[in-house]
């Protein structure tokens, strides 16, 4: 039995056997792991409110020889999305977060730069500012996991698209010109494609000080999202979610 | 047997190793007693429903809360499943009325306001005085409240909302609550009466 203590993210919980739950968590050394949080169902007192999608705790856990799921022993709350005012958006936005990095990351396959990604985007998710970090967090794993496609030339016939608007569709990887879209291409607006490439260069904390309603690069976001929604080859409901919210 | 002990697992809180010896229980257990057990069931999916007004389960409509003169008509507290009228119950310290929601607003798990009991809610608001919202203290909990408070706000804003305070568990050690738990149970506190 090996025991192990590290940051963690908490990505999803199940009910598990009698009065278990089975946690699946994203740890910045191991990756995504699985691991069994003992009569956490009836008694809160070892876990509390810790077990909550998207809080980010120092975990305390057992690996044991042989077997798939470790024995979670103690989650300190480093961050909670608890801590403060909670709606409809910003729980989609926090469950988008948690939805997508459950299905982008294999098991045990640590990326720091992803982990430090997920803190900072959910920490900067607050009521009524969420659509910003959804956009930035979706843009930059697509670029960790090198799906971010070139912005600046037509896949089809090579043109320059510099300073111009691009279309993009599900069934095609790279953005293309006018004359090379495809049914049912939707459009990346001239100012959405600068806004990308300002993301790609920029901290969030630093684009964090700008307003960014609902509305402001509505169209990067769901590129974003459509780019994710490409690669995993399934709908990503909390999303979805979110842009009806 | 397989079957039985795969649909005895479906319910809330039975493992397979309960199931199991449940299922054998139901192998040693007389023709009579297994009958009376599968009848039981087929009657309570013949003759429940939910009620028109607060949607709990029950064999006649409106239900016994929603009829009953003795309880205060104008004080309805929102749950999100039928189970947790019958917590709250076991206190004896509430005596109005129910609305039972039938889940929580979930992005992830695909449930957005229109599949959640609200809208027979609302149409309630022009009876009631004060609506306590007792969703779970947990992130998609908090977020029902926080939509259900805006959407009676918006409807009826005579009316009083209010939110069950959460905090240490009762009969626990503040030692083991975490900082959460502690500041909600600070935000939710109230002046000791002599
Ligand atoms: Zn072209
Ligand atoms: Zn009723």
């Amino acid at each position: 039995m090996t025991q192990r203590q590290g940051e963690a993210i908490v990505l999803r919980t199940w009910p598990f056997e009698e009065a278990d739950l089975l946690v699946s968590l994203l740890t910045r050394e191991q990756g995504r792991i699985k691991g069994v949080a003992r009569h956490a169902m009836r008694s809160r007192r070892r876990f509390g409110g810790a077990l909550e999608p998207m809080t980010y705790v120092r975990a305390t856990y057992a690996e044991k020889p042989k077997q798939e799921l470790v024995r979670l022993d103690a989650f300190e709350i480093l961050w909670s999305p608890l801590a403060g005012p909670v709606d409809y958006s910003r729980t989609a936005a926090l469950e988008f977060v948690a939805e997508v990095l459950e299905e982008v990351l294999p098991e045990q396959a640590p990326e720091d730069a992803i982990f430090r990604l997920a803190v900072t985007a959910t920490e900067q998710m607050h009521v009524g500012h969420v659509w910003m970090p959804v956009t930035y967090f979706a843009l930059w794993i697509s670029r960790l996991m090198g799906w971010m496609p070139a912005l600046g030339h037509c896949v089809a016939c090579g043109l320059d698209l510099r300073g111009r608007s691009v279309f993009y569709s599900d069934v095609v990887d790279g953005v293309m010109c006018e004359d090379d879209r495809r049914n049912g291409s939707e459009l990346l607006s001239a100012a959405s494609v600068a806004e990308a490439l300002r993301f790609l260069r920029s901290p969030l904390a630093e684009l964090a000080e700008e307003e960014w309603p609902k509305k402001r690069a509505a169209d990067l976001r769901h590129f974003a999202v459509t780019l994710l929604e490409r690669h995993l080859e399934r709908r990503i409901r909390s999303a979805r979610a979110l842009e009806r919210a | 047997m397989t079957r039985l002990i795969d649909e005895l697992r479906k319910l809330p809180g039975i493992g397979t190793k309960s199931a199991q010896r449940l299922a054998f229980h139901v192998l040693r257990s007389s023709a009579d007693d297994a009958e009376k057990l599968a009848s039981a069931i087929r009657e309570l999916k013949a003759h429940l429903r939910l009620c028109s007004i607060c949607n709990n389960i029950t064999d006649v409509d409106p239900c016994s809360y929603c009829t009953n003169p003795v309880r205060d008509q104008r004080l309805v507290c929102v749950v999100e499943e039928p189970t947790n009228i019958a917590t709250i119950e076991k206190t004896r310290s509430f005596a109005g009325v129910y609305h039972v929601l039938h889940g929580t607003l979930s992005p992830i798990g695909g449930v957005g306001p229109e599949q959640l009991r609200i809208a027979n809610l609302l149409t309630r608001l022009p009876e009631m005085d004060e609506v306590i919202l007792a969703t779970s203290p947990t992130t998609e909990g908090e977020a029902t409240a926080r939509y259900l408070a805006d959407e009676i706000r918006r409807t009826e804003p005579r009316v009083k909302i209010t939110r069950i305070a959460t905090g240490v568990p009762a009969g626990s050690d503040i030692e083991y609550a975490d900082e959460i738990t502690m500041s909600r149970a600070l935000e939710g506190r109230r002046e000791l009466l002599s």
